[in-house]
């Protein structure tokens, strides 16, 4: 009883945060919207190649326009082409005169030059086989994951993704943060004078995050599914009990970093020193592939990466918690060493 | 009932740095007013948070209501009401929330609007408490400390920071929960609501409590009854001369001497001769009875609110 209503409170003024229901509930599900628009599956050809022909061109060209595509092209003057590249703006431009061909990339925008420079490099063999009477052949590729219920589209990579830094930001900041300013601000000291015993102010408290992670995650999933119609590959319960598990160890986490500092400020540059690197490192606005292996290994040892990936597994190629039962284990290891550090860390005031 | 609500024996806490209270021993009857004196760093907010069981403190016996704080702290909680010197509340919660929520952790507890009508908050009952003036939010502290109808209320500077009239609404206060029967304990450093508020006092300075009695017998015990006071245009210029021709002790502080007489009748003449002959260029003279502040000056040498 005492319990149902400190966790009625805990929610009735958590809805009253504006700041907190904007960052846990909001701000995601923009990021989500935002991002998963403009990088939705067939959204366009996103390079474009200026092409400069000088004289007549080279004899090819009306072959090599041929066997381009997936690539925009854009014709201009080597006047106006100079002027484009100067202002940064070309990543990949081909010139073409009657003595041959000339690619140049940006440095700066190496992704989209390098792959326009390829298209064009593969367009100009087809040509050149053509020419000696040649049909080449063009080996097909499917896309598919392991699971082989592939979600596809960079909204769906980046829900589990935004999902996993949001526990980690209850954690770090919903919980960790909060009750240092309990802590600074004398409300523990307030709650030690009454007969209230302090278990219970503390697992209303956590009750209601661990309730405000299933309603934000349920939202997210909602959101998605309406709007960018993103559906989870895996089943619920599993969904679930992987949030529930996360929220538990990150809470674990906002527990033990609270115990490191008296005061607010502390807190705060402690709490960024942790979240920053976690969040923009752990593989959540993008893959970690291309990262050195070693760093890929020191991530995955810390708690969001391998939570990313167990959560992405199971919503978008519908595994099973077991098939992520390392990764997992790993973020539940943290959680409980960092449970210890709290449980022995903690002073009331 | 009868008897004494506080047992204190031999409280220690000693800090990093401080002895913060040195050996306090302290007795409250039950139905008083109970007021601890002293300035800043004294310790009187250690001493009641160790009673409250906030701190634990090095040594010392505590006996609250009847029962043994080490073991009963369960029972003693729910009896007393607290009112701590920093606020603490800071959620958007409204004062009648806070209410409700912290009468629901005691067995026994109050309606939140009678509370509210007590300390004359119902016009601001439904707003945050973030939006509250000073006043206000000290009022809402005190309907907090009574949400369980404790027999024994502590209050750690209840009136600091407010305005004269705020005080005054909230010396009202005070007054009827002695009414009530119940017992209060409060800290100030202010004299003239020690006076006016304490049935006993107890002047602490220095983790110590220098002397323990009802303000009337605190100056009595002084011996010191009346106060001279010379006033100067400026800085109160050096009194040495004057005390070797009049042979009484002089305070100087500011713009004025402070002479503690015993009897003013006959030690007047002797002043304003030894004034005359001394050249002394004081433009007032005043008399007084002595105050409380004198009291503690006698005591510690020093002023309350240095
Ligand atoms: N948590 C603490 N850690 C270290 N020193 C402390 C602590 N709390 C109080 N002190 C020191 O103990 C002494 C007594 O402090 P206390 O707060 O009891 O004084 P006070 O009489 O209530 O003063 P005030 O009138 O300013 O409220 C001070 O010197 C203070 O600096
Ligand atoms: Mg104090």
């Amino acid at each position: 009883m005492l319990l149902w209503r400190q966790f009625v409170m805990e929610w009735k003024l958590y809805l009253r945060d504006r700041g907190a229901t904007f960052w846990t509930f909001a701000f995601p599900v923009i990021l989500l919207l935002g991002f998963g628009f403009m990088f939705r599956e067939g959204a366009g050809p996103m390079t474009t190649l200026v092409w400069v022909t000088e004289g007549g061109g080279h004899a090819e060209d009306a072959a090599l326009t041929k066997a381009l595509t997936h690539v925009k092209i854009l014709k201009l003057d080597s006047v106006e082409a100079q002027h484009r590249w100067a202002k940064g703006e070309t990543a990949a431009q081909l010139e073409s005169s009657a003595q041959g061909h000339r690619l140049r990339v940006n440095s700066y925008l190496m992704a989209q030059g390098q792959t326009a420079a390829q298209m064009v490099q593969q367009a100009n063999l087809v040509v050149q086989a053509q020419a000696k009477g040649l049909q080449p052949e063009v080996i097909p590729i499917s896309v598919e994951s392991p699971g082989g219920r592939r979600n596809a589209g960079y909204g769906a990579f980046l829900l589990p993704g935004l999902l996993g830094v949001n526990l980690l930001s209850i954690g770090l900041f919903g919980v960790g943060m909060v009750n240092v300013a309990y802590r600074e601000k004398g409300k523990f000291r307030r709650l030690g004078v009454t007969p209230l015993p302090k278990w219970i102010f503390l697992l209303g408290q956590i009750l209601q995050r661990l309730t405000v992670s299933l309603a934000q995650a349920s939202f997210m999933v909602l959101v998605a599914r309406l709007a960018l119609n993103i559906r989870n590959q895996g089943s619920y319960p599993e969904f679930f009990l992987a949030i529930l598990m996360g929220t538990a160890a990150f809470m674990a986490m906002g527990f033990a970093l609270s115990t490191f500092t008296k005061t607010l400020e502390g807190y705060s540059a402690l709490s960024n020193v942790v979240f920053l690197p976690l969040m923009i490192l752990s593989g959540v606005y993008f893959t970690l592939d291309a990262a050195p292996l070693w760093i890929q290994k020191v991530l995955l040892a810390l708690p969001l990466a391998p939570y990313v990936k167990a959560l992405r597994g199971i919503f978008n190629d519908g595994a099973h918690l077991w098939n992520h039962a390392a990764g997992l284990a790993l973020v539940m290891a943290w959680g409980l060493v960092c449970f210890f550090i709290a449980v022995k860390r903690f002073r009331w005031n | 009932m009868t008897g004494y609500a506080l047992k204190v024996r031999g409280l220690r806490k000693q800090y990093p740095k401080v002895l913060a209270v040195d050996g306090v021993d302290m007795e409250v009857r039950c139905g008083e007013v109970f007021g601890l004196l002293g300035p800043n760093g004294a310790g009187k907010t250690t001493t009641l948070e160790i009673i409250e069981g906030l701190t634990e403190p090095d040594a010392g016996e505590i006996e609250i209501l009847g029962f043994d704080l080490r073991t009963q702290g369960r029972e003693i909680r729910s009896r007393i009401g607290v009112q701590l010197q920093s606020t603490s509340l800071f959620n958007k919660i409204t004062p009648r929330e806070a209410l409700e929520l912290y009468g629901g952790y005691y067995p026994k507890r109050r309606s939140a609007q009678e509370l509210l009508e007590r300390v004359q908050l119902i016009d601001k009952a439904d707003a945050y408490h973030t939006t509250l003036s000073g006043g206000q939010q000290q009022r809402l502290a005190l309907a907090l400390a009574l949400v369980n109808d404790p027999e024994l209320v502590f209050l750690d500077e209840p009136t600091t920071g407010l305005d004269p009239q705020a005080r005054r609404s909230l010396w009202d206060i005070v007054r009827s929960m002695k009414q009530e029967g119940r017992t209060v304990i409060l800290t100030t450093h202010y004299m003239d609501e020690a006076e006016a508020l304490c049935d006993r006092l107890a002047i602490m300075d220095h983790g110590r409590i220098l002397t323990t009695g009802t303000p009337s017998e605190l100056i009595a015990q002084m011996g010191l009854p009346s106060v001279v006071e010379l006033f100067f245009e400026g800085a109160a210029p050096d009194a040495a001369a004057f005390t070797a021709q009049s042979g009484l002790a002089v305070d100087r502080r500011g713009d004025r001497w402070e002479l503690a007489v015993t009897d003013p009748k006959t030690t007047l003449p002797s002043i304003l001769d030894s004034a005359e002959a001394c050249r002394v260029p004081f433009e007032q003279i005043h008399m007084r009875r002595a105050t409380l502040e004198d009291v503690f000056l006698h005591r510690t040498g020093r002023s309350l609110r240095e």
